[in-house]
């Protein structure tokens, strides 16, 4: 008796510490998050209160309205930053999974020498570092005459998105049975009919969120696009963030507003997505 | 059509070898070129002196390049293993989790959809001495009355952006170690119990060389942008105080751009390449012999 209330206690016990401890994960993960959210609603002054004012007093959107009117109303040009991160992200995303497909089909279907080696040698040219790689490209930039250009940033996207979508979509396509695509290749299907309609709607999804993660990327991206871009014709949101500082002064309100307005494209997408992304980098962990 | 066939899976390739020469591999034989010149910005007639291994020589003997070089691989090592270790962690308590394991793994990935330069701003932020969330918790607990010069102490500015690139990056272990419990079968872990293997024994035997390659496929993703340590560094202290947490990758910057000494920028990036290669490759090589060990097939 004494021994079983004993445990029933240590077992409480050890539930309430995981509790805990739980709780205190989830608040260290999202507290820096919120609290951006939250300054971006307070008005400088409160931010900026000594002692702190820990209960907001007021909430309002002027950050965001000041923010989306435009520059002279002591905002910057958002509205222009995020149509060149629209365009940009976009179109090397379509770009980088059209030739990530290609590769990945490649790299699940066929079995050719020295697959290990050029699959690792695709990885290596995504290990440069964007600064270590923006020096030649600066370089070639200005001599071509595409430093500042919309194209001249995607182009140096796709090529940073297509080792990561090729290990993707290669692992989607290893989770579609090789059968069935036999199986409709037997009954008259061209090697590509089979692939357009029996490999690609399966693998679909996958494909979808290698996508995203290839927008993210680039919707994430600064170091090559800070050296890359100078003027509102190039410059990406992550570049225009830095608008925010001048030299001794940061406008921290806005710079959190601003903040938001980049986060909630990303976090929408990315709650989409979750599922899938681990699937695909996970397959071929354990199973070939 | 039978004598075509071997080359398909080379046709199917070759738009991304072709796309990675252009963008990635011609620039760096380009770089590798210039790091060989004392090219200059402002003079572009020096791309064409030719002056061998001067600009590695000068690095060799350059301290606040190996200051740096230190302080990288520093950052890396703190950085990678405590990620590596509160990822596990994070990831065995939201297994544990009977209810809400959903909205638990969305709230797991939030650190995840935060671009490295908006940890940087948000820790920066966080960290400000006067301002910042964390001062003015401490003070308002009454732990400390004085301002605590977060991000201009050097050593407390390397802790502040450890404590970030960490924040930023657990979540990609926790996440995929998660996986690799989930898809783990129950039996094993019940058949060590009934054997009589202590919690700590079944761990370490039965759990954990299940779970490795999903690590090491952690390992592998992170290996691929450590590099993104930059952009927090960048914009939580540039570098500074006095060039104190200043890694490899804003020195290359602050060389090149500030400086305008391509060459010299071109040889230090050398550096910064190899260590982010060699990473990569060592941590490809446990992943491949991890899969051979729980016999899966490449």
């Amino acid at each position: 008796m004494n021994e079983n209330s004993s445990a029933r206690l240590k077992r409480r016990l050890t539930g309430i510490v995981y509790r805990i401890g739980l709780f205190l994960a989830m608040l260290t993960i999202c507290l820096p998050g919120l609290w951006i959210v939250l300054s971006s609603l307070r008005p400088t002054v409160e931010i900026m209160a000594k002692p702190p004012v820990w209960i907001p007093q007021e909430i309002s959107f002027d950050a965001y309205v000041a923010m989306f009117s435009g520059i002279g109303k002591g905002g910057i040009p958002v509205i222009e930053y995020f149509r060149n991160s629209l365009i940009i992200s976009v179109t090397s995303t379509i770009i980088a999974v059209a030739i990530g497909m290609a590769g990945g089909y490649a790299f699940a279907r066929y079995r050719f020498r020295g697959k290990s080696s050029v699959f690792l040698g695709l990885m290596l040219t995504r290990t440069v570092p964007g600064i270590a790689l923006s020096l030649p490209l600066f370089f070639l930039y200005v001599r071509l005459g595409i430093i500042d250009t919309h194209f001249g940033l995607i182009l140096a996207y796709v090529a940073l998105n297509v080792p990561f979508t090729i290990w993707l979509i290669d692992g989607f396509f290893r989770q579609v049975p090789k059968d069935l695509a036999e199986a409709a290749q037997i009954d008259g299907c061209t090697r590509w009919q089979a692939f357009w309609q029996v490999e690609f709607p399966l693998a679909g999804p996958g494909i979808a969120s290698a996508a995203i993660f290839a927008f993210l990327t680039c919707w994430n991206e600064f170091a090559l696009a800070s050296q890359l871009t100078r003027s509102v014709s190039a410059k990406t949101l992550p570049v225009g963030l830095l608008d925010y500082t001048a030299e001794f002064t940061i406008d921290w309100r806005g710079m959190c507003a601003l903040a938001v307005v980049m986060i909630i494209p990303a976090l929408t997408l990315t709650y989409i997505v979750q599922k899938h992304l681990v699937g695909g980098l996970t397959s071929g962990a354990v199973k070939g | 059509m039978k004598g075509f066939k071997p080359s398909a899976p080379f046709l199917l390739l070759l738009p991304a070898v072709i796309v990675l020469a252009a963008v990635v591999v011609v620039p760096l034989l380009l770089s590798l070129y210039s790091s060989f010149t004392p090219f200059r910005l402002t003079r572009p007639e020096t791309f064409f002196v030719f002056v061998g291994f001067k600009n590695y020589l000068s690095i060799l003997s350059n301290t606040d390049f190996w200051w740096a070089f230190g302080r990288t691989v520093l950052l890396l090592t703190i950085a990678l293993n405590l990620e590596m270790l509160l990822g596990l962690g994070l990831a065995m308590l939201v297994e544990k989790a009977t209810r809400g394991q959903r909205i638990l793994r969305t709230l797991m990935m939030f650190p995840m959809m935060f671009s490295p330069i908006l940890v940087g701003f948000q820790f920066k932020f966080m960290f400000n001495d006067n301002i910042g969330l964390v001062n003015n918790a401490l003070q308002s607990l009454g732990i400390t009355q004085d301002a605590i010069p977060w991000l201009i102490e050097s050593h407390l500015a390397f802790i502040a952006i450890s404590i970030a690139e960490i924040w930023s990056s657990t979540a990609i272990f926790a996440i995929l170690i998660l996986a690799g419990l989930l898809a783990m079968p129950k039996e094993p872990i019940e058949a060590a119990r009934v054997d009589g293997c202590t919690p700590w024994q079944t761990f370490r035997y039965v759990t954990w060389p299940f779970v490795m390659p999903f690590a090491y496929i952690a390992m592998t993703i992170r290996s691929l942008d450590v590099a993104r340590a930059y952009d927090i560094v960048k914009i939580m202290t540039d570098g500074g105080p006095a060039g104190r947490t200043e890694l490899l990758w804003t020195l290359v910057a602050r060389t090149a751009y500030s400086d305008g000494r391509m060459g010299m920028a071109n040889a230090m990036a050398y550096f910064s390449i190899l260590l982010s290669i060699a990473f990569t490759v060592y941590f490809f090589n446990k992943l491949a012999a991890a899969r051979t060990q729980i016999g899966a097939e490449w």
